[in-house]
């Protein structure tokens, strides 16, 4: 059932890459529908309360390095995957066709089925080789489908900043394997095989460098203004809206339980929290700062990654809770922000936010929904934004207070940025550039589910959470 | 010792029986001269491509069947061996042997060289170097070595009307016998040292007391630097751009693999299995080179506009990369890079293999923008090259990725984890000139025409890059292979 949710997409990419446009839009979408299918059959079958994997599937792969086909699902990974299925289908709904969407499509699926991977693989080395198979299709994304002066330095940025992090974790996986002397890959077994504290200081740099790239951590994240800015509208979705989770998966799966006690010359475990603390006032100061909207809202997601893995470096369940609530709700904020902007730029042919005055009177119902996702994005109760954030706050409150009170400024920043964006663009009296027309009804539908999901975890929270009472048996919250 | 001299007929089959892969062949290749000799001028180039393709198969399936029956033994006095390592190689150079063909076949006809002569040479290069995977003693090594060598340096010069092609056959010819001549004296020390050339007997005559022997140590030195000029490891890599760029691609495409193999076949068997208990100071050596490797060879690809020479710094590079395997030693070492010889003939020539069909009557078209379009004009061709780059650059789940990952493995369990921090960090190096190399493959380009390719160069180069993702995907049965061609020499 596991092997279905990445290799459904992928099989699908090589058959849709070579179909008309029209049809590869409309395969694409069932394709993705059928994961989500799969990936909520998960959901609804999942027994909260378990310890351990369950749904796992174990196959011998390499039996020379005891290396296996090994998948299953816990409580931190469930959501993700349905995150992961969910944002695909919008995704692909929100593609524009032409004569290119053929290959984009196949690529979105492909970039689909390497996330959908990591979430699920047990194995470390199987873990790797997800991690760093997505990377090809997602150059490809930025590379041929990407907008903006030069795309291809931008994706060739991200490889490359991407692989300095990931190859030096091939060495850490590789490390792990020799220093445990068990010789296995097996992620639950090696949670018990803790190395001593001065190997696991420099195990624990080399997976959390790549870790940190990833998400990105403050200061690892200059890559992502370029890549988000070369990334066309529908690949953000997943694009911003998991990939960047996936870093923040790698520290909650691999990175904490491994490597409980990184202490060398210095601790990581306060290190790192302060780094997300950075990131958050960092990211909330650029986003400040940012006349494009694009920019401004890509630089809005550093601010919030860090509170992902504030929460994480909690060590408590609260904060690790909060940590993935808050990783679902970011990715799904995410989208229609960027759906929203990119909507804006397409009607108004400019994302330049000083440029326009009062859009709300020339495009009423867009005025509404981008209202909804800025309360959302800035953290109003009852919208889901606000409980991911606030468990982070509260966990981080429990062991790190100094970092909790100034992770909280940045939490005043957003509301500064995105009203200000939202003011700016939306209301006064209209001048500027004048928009072809509001929404389509399409995309007004597009964004429906997007929207009611905002309500939805804002909330009943406790839909994310129950499921999620494994995450303090299985040990991870030290 | 006085060493018995008699010799039976049994004993005789029997060890031609040992060398079969290798007799075979050379039976076709004396089959395939007289075909040259008798058939009309228009007639020859097919008819001994075809002799050649099936004497690389009978080889093969020689190979093959002695690998299952399993009565590998020595042969001439200890002089070769039909072991799994010397099986394993002789299996690697046939399939390599039948790419070559397969891929050769067109280009001649396009720039209109000798056909015939040119697979007769090719077929001497690969006894040569089957000849080297099978050797036991410093003089079938050094016997092979020169076999291979020579056949190269006239195969480099084969476009006889091209400057390039003959200025790339004097410069290996003058580096090649010097290289040889360095691997002729350390094994002249090494001989004066241990009083024997076979292999197996220097291992157990020289002890680790003879750590601090001039004569041995100066043997190791000189062999060393000699073998590393054939695998074109740095710092003695400088004829390898060159010579790759003057030679025609299709032997560029067989001595960038093939000579490399061979090249380390006779480096494990003479070091790891002739001087194991010398371990220390070769490894020293070798770990030297490795490092030197990794780090020109990738930074110096990165400002090359060639095809060729690219990919001839990369493989300096990738020289490197197996040589942390090497030095590693042991079964996991030493399968590894078996492993990685095995599947890097099917990325590395593959990429060649892509390159030759963009070759003009006029000459080669190497040049990184003459693959402008190729997405266009060929987009199966183009998905192919795709599958080698990023397989070169080691990107899972291509066999590339799992090489380095075996490779690695071997490193840090043997204490090299500087050595693999290295390698990881010039990794990313080379992925950028991997990647930019896509760049022109996939970016449209108006008004390109469509690319004719024969056939059989087509099937070539859809098996290499099948093999490239399907050993890598399933690499269980070639690593066990691996396994077993590895034990001879680590002593499992």
């Amino acid at each position: 059932m596991l092997t279905v949710i990445w290799l459904l997409p992928l099989v699908a990419a090589v058959l849709i890459a070579f179909m008309p446009p029209h049809f590869a839009k409309w395969m694409g979408v069932v394709a993705a529908l059928a994961v989500l299918g799969v990936a909520a059959a998960l959901a609804f079958l999942f027994e909260p309360g378990f310890h351990g994997f369950q749904f796992e599937e174990k196959l011998t792969w390499i039996p020379q390095l005891s290396i296996f086909y090994r998948l299953g699902v816990d409580g931190i990974s469930l959501w993700l995957i349905v995150l992961n299925a969910f944002l695909t289908v919008i995704a692909i709904l929100a593609t524009p066709i032409n004569k290119r969407t053929p290959s984009f499509v196949a690529l979105m699926l492909a970039m689909s089925a390497g996330l959908a991977g990591v979430f699920m693989a047990t194995d470390l080395v199987l873990f790797y080789v997800f991690w760093e198979a997505m990377l090809i299709p997602a150059y490809f994304l930025l590379w041929i489908h990407g907008e903006g002066p030069r795309p291809g330095a931008a994706a060739l940025k991200f490889v490359l900043y991407t692989l300095v992090g990931s190859l030096l974790m091939l060495v850490g996986v590789i490390g792990e394997y020799v220093v445990t002397g068990r010789q296995t890959f097996d992620l639950a077994i090696l949670a018990t095989l803790a190395p001593a504290p001065s190997v696991q200081f420099g195990l624990f740099f080399v997976f959390a460098l790549a870790f940190a790239i990833k998400t990105p951590l403050f200061p690892f994240h200059s890559w992502l203004p370029d890549a988000y800015m070369a990334a066309p509208t529908p690949m953000l979705i997943t694009f911003a809206g998991v990939m960047g989770k996936a870093g923040a998966y790698g520290f909650l799966r691999i990175a904490v339980p491994l490597f409980p006690q990184p202490i060398g010359w210095w601790d990581w475990t306060w290190v790192i929290p302060a780094l997300a603390v950075g990131g958050i006032i960092w990211g909330a100061l650029m986003a400040l700062a940012q006349k494009d909207m694009k920019l401004l809202v890509s630089y809005s997601s550093v601010s919030h990654m860090g509170f992902i893995v504030l929460g994480i470096f909690a060590f408590n369940v609260q904060g690790q809770q909060g940590a993935i609530v808050q990783m679902v709700n970011h990715g799904v904020i995410i989208a229609a922000l960027f759906l929203i902007v990119g909507w804006i730029a397409d009607r108004t042919g400019t994302r330049d936010r000083s440029a326009m005055v009062g859009l709300a009177l020339r495009m009423p119902v867009m005025a509404g929904v981008f209202a909804i996702v800025t309360l959302a994005a800035l953290g109003l109760p009852g919208l889901n934004s606000f409980v991911g954030e606030f468990m982070t706050l509260l966990g981080a409150w429990q062991r790190l207070p100094a970092l909790a009170i100034v992770a909280a400024i940045g939490l005043l920043l957003t509301p500064v940025y995105m009203l200000r964006l939202f003011q700016g663009v939306m209301q006064g009296s209209p001048t500027g550039p004048v928009p072809r027309a509001d929404i389509y009804a399409g995309q007004l539908t597009l964004l429906t589910p997007l929207i009611v999901l905002m309500f939805a975890l804002g909330l009943e929270p406790n839909v994310l959470t129950s499921l999620m009472t494994s995450l303090g048996q299985i040990g991870l919250a030290k | 010792m006085t060493a018995d001299l008699s010799y039976s007929w049994s004993q005789a089959l029997a060890d031609v029986g040992q060398i079969a892969p290798i007799a075979t062949l050379v039976g076709f290749m004396l089959f395939a001269i007289v075909t040259d000799l008798v058939l009309p001028r228009g007639r020859r180039g097919g008819a001994v491509a075809i002799v050649a393709a099936v004497g690389y198969a009978y080889s093969l399936g020689t190979v093959l069947y002695r690998w299952v029956s399993g009565q590998g033994g020595y042969a001439y006095h200890r002089f070769a061996t039909g072991d799994n390592y010397a099986l394993f190689f002789e299996m690697l150079f046939a399939t390599l042997g039948i790419l070559t063909v397969a891929l050769s076949h067109s280009y001649l006809r396009k720039r209109g060289m000798l056909e015939a002569e040119f697979h007769i040479v090719i077929m001497a290069a690969v006894i040569g170097m089957m000849v080297l995977g099978s050797a036991t003693s410093l003089v079938t090594v050094f016997l092979g070595l020169e076999l291979l060598s020579i056949a190269l340096y006239i195969a480099c010069g084969f476009s006889r009307r091209e400057s390039r092609s003959q200025e790339a056959a004097a410069k290996y010819l003058l580096v090649g016998g010097f290289a040889s001549a360095f691997v002729l004296y350390g094994m002249a020390l090494v001989y004066g040292g241990a009083g024997t050339t076979v292999i197996p007997d220097i291992a157990a005559r020289l002890g680790t007391s003879e750590s601090g022997n001039p004569l041995i140590l100066l043997g190791i030195v000189l062999m060393g630097v000699g073998f590393a000029f054939k695998v074109s490891a740095a710092p003695f890599h400088m004829w390898t751009p060159d010579v790759y760029q003057g030679a025609p691609i299709p032997v560029t495409a067989f001595m960038s693999v093939g000579t490399k193999a061979a090249a380390f076949a006779m480096i494990v068997r003479v070091f790891a299995g002739g001087l194991p208990h010398l371990a220390p100071e070769w490894q020293a050596l070798l770990a030297f080179v490795a490092a030197t490797s990794m780090v020109w060879g990738n930074l110096a690809a990165i400002a090359q506009s060639s095809l060729k020479r690219m990919l001839a710094y990369s493989g300096v590079a990738q020289a490197g990369y197996i040589m942390i395997g090497v030095v590693a030693g042991g079964q996991n070492g030493l399968s590894a890079v078996l492993y990685y010889l095995f599947v890097y003939m099917f990325m590395n020539f593959g990429a060649f293999a892509v390159v030759t069909l963009l070759a003009e009557a006029d000459g080669d078209r190497d040049n990184v923008a003459d693959l402008r379009g190729l997405g266009q004009r060929s987009p199966l061709l183009a998905v192919a090259m795709t599958i080698f780059m990023f397989s070169l650059a080691g990107f899972p789940p291509s066999v590339g990725f799992f090489g380095k990952l075996f490779l690695f493995t071997a490193g840090v369990g043997a204490g090299y984890t500087w050595l693999v921090v290295l390698a990881v960090l010039m990794s990313v190096v080379s992925v950028f000139y991997y990647v930019r190399v896509l760049i022109p493959v996939w970016t449209p380009s108006p008004g390109s025409a469509g690319l004719s390719s024969s056939l059989s160069t087509k099937t070539a180069i859809a098996l290499s890059g099948l093999a490239s993702i399907a050993l890598g995907i399933y690499p269980t049965t070639l690593l066990i292979a691996g396994q077993l061609g590895a034990n001879p020499i680590s002593g499992h």
